[in-house]
């Protein structure tokens, strides 16, 4: 896939960003821009904005005032699929797979590929084509998947998580957006999960981003080489993982320095 | 991935030996050895063998057409519900809509004609559909509140259409009465039209792009959301078909009896939505087949015809109806995991 790109303009450029919900300001006035193969680690107490950010780029929430630039070129997203339309995947806190469905399913979830002629006006499946590419994929990867057929609602949480950033990294595209990718498992496979991604992105031939959000800094330090920080809706700070320390980030989360 | 999915959860509804949910199921997984897919049928054939046993009349060639002519009308409205339950909705007006629809199909066929008949009939069908989808997607009104409404509101307005009283419908006989011979058995164009239905939404259900995406939205809406699917259109589209079947129901009952009553199309709701619950359609969504529904529908029109060959007292028909669809939506539970018990929309 092409897209608009503008020479030496950055990959992702965020101007003034702001989401109010009534008074409340859950994003206020946030800017700063990426790079192609950065991997940025957005951190922050819960309620500082880290989601809504997030929601904001993959469409999912449309921010009150602002301007979003991909590699230049203006964009507006209103939905999920116009975000996902300009390269922008998006693995959600909660998980945004169908547990009755397989892994072919879960990936082509919602951009299901229908079969040529007349079938294909009819809307028919071509789950063979669907699973094939599927299974490519899922090859390609460090994870080992024992069954493609197997249901999501047999898979452990870590294989889940594993299955939903690797649809993401499936549809590549030029941002991926990882909210709480290690929440809610177990020391050892969110270890796993954190190989997988180290390994997307140095394998990854793509020119692509990632912003993963995290309110566990040990996870975010392991794999990224930047950190935003958020708090009470501000960016706070914006610093590279070499200029710093543990302690400087944790007190920026907190507030005890300012 | 066709074969695999044959047997599985999304089908037939339950899938019980590829899980291993948790609790209750797993202990029974462990013992049980057969798909409840198999259990239906094995009801089924179990129910013919005992009234072929108990009654000289059950096993004729003449006797099983009659039970699936009074399957027909409920398998056609049936095949339409397991959509809707498929997607996490439900549509209980369909009993009131057959009866509205048959009423003003019999009132234009007496004074305009029997094919304006067929157009007023097919028109009042999917005005009931129409505001049933805007109360549910435009409104935002749960599906059960919005159509329990709906079939109190249209059970009067079919009244108000016929006067109160029944009118009778001369001269349409093709799709209640007329019967086609195969190999030597003569099939009622109503069963035929069963079957082409079932077809219908088996494809539609299992083999296209909107079929896979009812059964996402209705496994985890906000997934199906989040991947970019249009939940309200695929939903409105299921309730516009709802609408197709019931005006095709409402000429088949008024074909059939060759009039229309103030009670034409009563309970039929209900046997409609017990069919698709004991053919392992959940209301939680995501589960259920229309194949499910058929045999299911079967099963509900042996029992009753069969209680009526060995002269059981009418009263126990309905008690077994009740016994069915309480032991169906307790099992539906019990293959349930709770963390799955989720009705957010």
């Amino acid at each position: 896939m092409t897209y608009v790109t503008v020479p030496d303009a950055p990959l992702l450029d965020i101007r003034g960003l702001s989401k109010h919900y009534g008074t409340i300001r859950a994003l206020d006035d946030v800017s700063f821009t990426l790079d192609r193969d950065e991997i940025v680690g957005l951190l922050g107490d819960n309620g500082a904005g880290k989601s809504t950010l997030v929601k904001c780029l993959a469409g999912a929430v449309i921010p009150t005032a602002g301007e979003v630039y991909l590699h230049g070129d203006r964009k507006v997203f209103s939905t999920p699929a116009e975000a996902r339309d300009e390269g922008i995947e998006t693995v959600y806190q909660q998980l945004a797979l169908v547990d009755i469905f397989d892994i072919p399913a879960n990936f082509y979830l919602g951009r299901e590929v229908v079969r040529g002629g007349w079938r294909g006006k009819l809307g028919i499946l071509n789950r063979r084509l669907m699973r094939k590419r599927a299974r490519a994929a899922v090859e390609a990867l460090p994870a080992r998947f024992p069954n493609l057929d197997a249901d999501i609602e047999t898979m452990s949480g870590g294989q889940r998580q594993v299955v939903a950033i690797s649809r993401a990294g499936f549809w590549g595209g030029r941002l991926l957006l990882l909210d709480e990718p290690t929440a809610a498992l177990g020391v050892k496979e969110a270890a796993a999960v954190l190989e997988m991604i180290g390994a997307m992105v140095s394998s990854a031939e793509t020119d692509m981003a990632m912003i993963v959000i995290s309110h566990n800094m040990e996870h975010v330090w392991s794999i990224c080489t930047r950190l935003l920080i958020l708090r009470q809706g501000r960016l706070v700070a914006d610093l590279p993982k070499s200029e710093t320390t543990r302690q400087e980030v944790v007190a920026h989360i907190t507030g005890a320095t300012a | 991935m066709a074969k695999a999915r044959s047997d599985r959860g999304r089908g037939d509804g339950d899938g019980i030996p590829a899980t291993p949910a948790g609790g209750v199921m797993s202990k029974l997984t462990s013992r049980v050895r057969f798909t409840a897919m198999q259990a239906r049928v094995g009801v089924l054939i179990l129910l013919c063998v005992f009234f072929t046993i108990r009654s000289p009349f059950f096993f004729t060639s003449t006797n099983l057409v009659n039970v699936l002519v009074n399957g027909a009308v409920i398998g056609i409205i049936g095949s339409a519900m397991t959509l809707l339950l498929v997607a996490r909705q439900v549509d209980v007006s369909v009993g009131s809509a057959i009866g509205f629809a048959g009423a003003v199909f019999a009132v234009f066929a007496r004074d305009y004609g029997m094919a304006w008949g067929v157009v007023a009939a097919i028109a009042a069908a999917m005005a009931i559909a129409g505001i049933n989808a805007v109360a549910i997607i435009k409104f935002r009104v749960n599906s059960i509140l919005t159509t329990l409404a709906t079939l109190v509101a249209f059970r009067g307005a079919s009244k108000l259409v016929m006067d109160g009283r029944a009118v009778r419908v001369e001269g349409f006989r093709f799709l209640g009465r007329t019967r086609f011979e195969v190999w030597g058995i003569e099939i009622p164009v109503a069963v035929i039209v069963l079957l082409l239905v079932v077809a219908i939404f088996y494809v539609v259900m299992r083999l296209t792009k909107y079929g896979q995406q009812m059964y996402a939205i209705g496994a985890n809406p906000q997934a199906a959301r989040l991947a970019g699917i249009p939940l309200e259109r695929q939903v409105g589209i299921a309730f516009v078909l709802t609408g197709a079947t019931v005006a095709l129901a409402a000429m088949i009952v008024v074909s059939q009896v060759g009039a229309v009553s103030p009670t034409t199309g009563e309970r039929m709701e209900f046997l409609a939505l017990t069919g698709v619950i004991v053919g392992g359609a959940s209301l939680y969504g995501g589960r259920g087949s229309v194949i499910g529904t058929l045999v299911a529908i079967l099963i509900l029109a042996v029992l009753d015809n069969g209680l009526v060959l060995l002269q059981v007292q009418s009263f126990w028909q309905e008690v077994s109806r009740g016994v069915l669809l309480l032991g169906a939506v307790v099992f539906d539970q019990l293959g349930r995991r709770e963390a799955e018990v989720r009705m957010d929309v």
